[in-house]
């Protein structure tokens, strides 16, 4: 230490003697080169892996920890209301856990900078960390890693992390399949899952050529980030790859989750949750940051920056698929704009609710959407329930920033697109990263970000609203 | 004014209790000995747990040395405050680090960068409300890289107290670059970032910035 103070007094000397008059951009040196860009393994494949197997149940417990002092992850359906393929109930209730001596009453009452100030931010409102943040990647669902293995004989199962999330807070698997082409047809899944195996056996006659190679490809396999034949991988055998609907399961999604690919370091990039492609014709912004324009331009970039990667130069080294725009990106696109929401028999075509067929508290809960709560002022029922835009909720007002959750550091969202609502009630977990299990968690959450003071029945009708979309 | 210590206090309150890091092995250094299969041992480092110690202690000895250049030339007596809070805050942390350093044989720098003897060097010509603008400029582009440098650490480092070090310490330089934000806008006279109101306009009644 002696030694560390007679540094400090060396150091102050040698600002002292320093005259040099330079110009600061000359010198400024930029921070570690891996600070943006991966780096690469500085080990062989078989000893990452071992380590990797014996860190997992470390992992799995860490975060399993997180979550149950977060949540309560019971399995506790909504009675009676079952996702819109009538394979699986919606998960119901609060789930996000008070801090101890708050009540969601008394928390609606303090100002930001009074839960700021003395931490009383339910911890679940906090983005949510990726299983492993100092890896990342891409964490597919088990069902959908059976499933593919049983179809197509390909290892989706990564050795290093599991998924983290019970089945039962995930969306229905398989999810039903609605065409804007075929209306009349309802679901056409045949309550099978999507694979490059079935595909044309399940859909020939109901979709064009042209749809049809587009979804060819978009369930053909891509090696890239943790799928693929180099020693940077995370599944045992060399991989061919992964496919774009192994997430976007059925063109809905399976819960599977990534890392944001438009933000560094590592530690910095939040939790991704798969966004359903339901109603994408209708969307004119896509990704919840990257605000991409067009359906073509997000489907291309996929491929190109490995997957939410953000890194077209790791992406090379692995083998990217470089889609041609007119013959396979627009086929790739065209196929995922025919894909419809599932029916909301009780919504006109204002995106309103029908009075003669909606429920009593359902029609509350809308005047509570269109009034108090002021929803529709971003989640417009016209344009199926969202406006296009980003919006920066500021919920950093409520939390000190900067503090670590296995190993990733919370830090203000910024402004995030607005989702859809509808068919909301077949995808959780909800919000960008997946922070939220359900509407009732996202109801607490909005009423407080918006300061808006619902009462108990208020809150019951926006979520039984909600159900109907 | 918060010392550093008080910092760490608030940080601990919301932080994630005893689980330790966990990084990705393919970035483990070939040569470290682990305590059980996967876990580096205490005190083995990876070539970014060194960059980092030495770089932070270059920053870090930077903020103390312009913050008693500040203390002495500072116009505004609110720079000169946050100007002593850089000394107690980093004086601290930069022991801390040296310690940790210590422990895991990192050999640190005992001279400045070029980027900070620059940095000094124009500061020592300028005065009053000029120097304070540029104080202060220089303090957030520094907090800034310092923000990002200690998230680089914990995810990339293996050295887990080093890794510690850079958690509990960030949530305080990012409290120190809303402060130098804050007080550059004041003395620009806007309007400080932080409460702004949300983008609907709705709820709450803010109330406006106590200066630290
Ligand atoms: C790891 C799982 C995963 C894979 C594989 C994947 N996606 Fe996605 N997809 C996501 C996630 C997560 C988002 C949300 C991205 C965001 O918020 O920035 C998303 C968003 C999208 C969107 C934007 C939806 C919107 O309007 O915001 C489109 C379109 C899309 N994906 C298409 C594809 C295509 C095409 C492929 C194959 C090239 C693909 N995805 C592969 C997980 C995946
Ligand atoms: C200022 C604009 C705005 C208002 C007002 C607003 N929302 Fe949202 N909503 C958003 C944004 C932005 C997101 C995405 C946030 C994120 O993912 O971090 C979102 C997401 C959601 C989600 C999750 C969607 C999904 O797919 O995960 C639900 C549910 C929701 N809002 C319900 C509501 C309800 C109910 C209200 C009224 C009480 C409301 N919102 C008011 C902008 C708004």
């Amino acid at each position: 230490m002696s030694q560390f103070l007679k540094a400090i007094g060396l150091f102050a000397a040698a600002f002292v003697s320093s005259v040099a008059v330079l110009s600061l951009a000359a010198i400024s040196d930029p921070l570690p080169p891996d600070t943006t860009y991966r780096p690469l393994p500085t080990r062989p494949f078989s000893a990452v892996k071992a380590d990797d197997e014996a860190q997992k149940q470390q992992v799995m417990q860490r975060q399993a920890s997180l979550l149950n002092r977060r949540y309560d992850m019971s399995d506790r359906p909504i009675a009676g209301v079952m996702m819109s393929g009538g394979r699986k109930a919606v998960p119901g209730g609060v789930r996000v856990k008070l801090q101890s001596g708050t009540t969601w009453e008394n928390l609606a009452e303090m100002s930001p900078d009074e839960i700021r100030q003395r931490s009383l931010l339910p911890e679940g409102f906090l983005p949510l960390p990726h299983v492993k943040q100092a890896t990342g990647g891409q964490v597919i669902p088990d069902r959908q890693i059976d499933d593919i293995r049983r179809q197509e004989a390909r290892d989706l199962r990564r050795f290093d992390v599991n998924f983290d999330l019970p089945d039962h807070l995930t969306p229905e698997f398989p999810p039903p399949i609605f065409l804007t082409t075929q209306p009349h047809l309802g679901d056409v899944s045949r309550g099978q899952l999507l694979t490059i195996k079935n595909f044309y056996e399940v859909m020939n006659g109901i979709i064009t050529p042209v749809q049809m190679e587009g979804l060819r490809l978009l369930l053909t396999p891509f090696p890239q980030e943790e799928f693929n034949q180099t020693e940077d991988r995370k599944v045992a055998e060399q991989s061919t790859g992964i496919t774009c609907l192994d997430c976007h399961a059925n063109f809905h999604t399976n819960a599977a989750f990534h890392l944001t690919p438009d933000v560094r370091p590592q530690a910095a990039r939040f939790r991704l949750d798969s966004t359903s492609l339901r109603g994408v014709f209708n969307q004119q912004i896509h990704g919840s940051k990257r605000s991409l324009r067009s359906i073509e331009d997000f489907t291309e970039f996929e491929q190109r920056t490995a997957y939410f990667n953000g890194d077209h130069v790791s992406a090379t080294r692995k083998g990217v698929h470089l889609p041609d725009r007119t013959n396979q990106v627009a086929m790739m696109a065209q196929m995922q704009n025919i894909i419809d929401f599932p029916p909301a028999p009780k919504l006109d075509a204002f995106g309103r609710l029908d009075r003669a067929r909606a429920t009593e508290q359902e029609l509350a809960g809308e005047q509570v959407f269109f009034g108090k709560g002021r929803c529709n002022e971003c989640h417009v029922a016209q344009t199926s329930f969202m406006d296009n835009n980003m919006h920066d909720l500021k919920l950093e007002r409520f939390y000190q920033v900067g503090h670590t959750f296995n190993d990733f550091v919370t830090l203000p969202d910024g402004p995030i697109k607005t989702f859809t609502l509808r068919g909301i009630k077949d995808s959780p977990p909800y919000l960008h990263d997946g922070r939220l299990m359900t509407l009732a968690d996202t109801v607490e959450f909005f009423n407080l970000v918006l300061g808006l003071r619902l009462t108990q029945p208020e809150k019951e009708a926006l979520v039984a609203y909600m159900l109907a979309l | 004014m918060r010392s550093l210590a008080q910092g760490l206090a608030v940080a601990t309150l919301f932080a994630s209790p005893a689980f330790a890091q966990i990084g990705n092995p393919a970035g483990t250094e070939p040569d470290t000995r682990q305590s059980a299969p996967g876990i580096p041992a205490p005190h083995q480092t990876n070539a970014q747990d060194q960059l980092f110690a030495q770089q932070a202690v270059i920053g870090g000895m930077a903020e103390v040395a312009l913050g008693k250049l500040a203390d002495r030339k500072a116009h505004n007596r609110a720079v000169a405050e946050f100007a002593g809070v850089m000394i107690q805050d980093h004086g601290k942390a930069n022991e801390k680090l040296a310690s940790l350093a210590g422990s895991a044989r990192i050999p640190l720098p005992n001279e400045p960068d070029a980027e900070h003897k620059a940095v000094h060097a124009r500061l020592e010509r300028l005065s009053g409300a000029q120097f304070d603008v540029a104080y202060l400029e220089a303090q957030v582009q520094d907090h800034q890289k310092t923000a990002q440098l200690l998230q680089w650490e914990i995810n990339s480092g293996q050295d887990a107290q080093l890794q510690r070090f850079a958690s509990e310490t960030l949530p305080i330089v990012l409290r120190h670059l809303r402060m130098a934000q804050d007080l550059a806008s004041q003395i620009a006279g806007q309007t400080p970032r932080e409460l702004a109101p949300a983008t609907t306009g709705m709820g709450h009644q803010d109330q406006p910035r106590r200066t630290r």
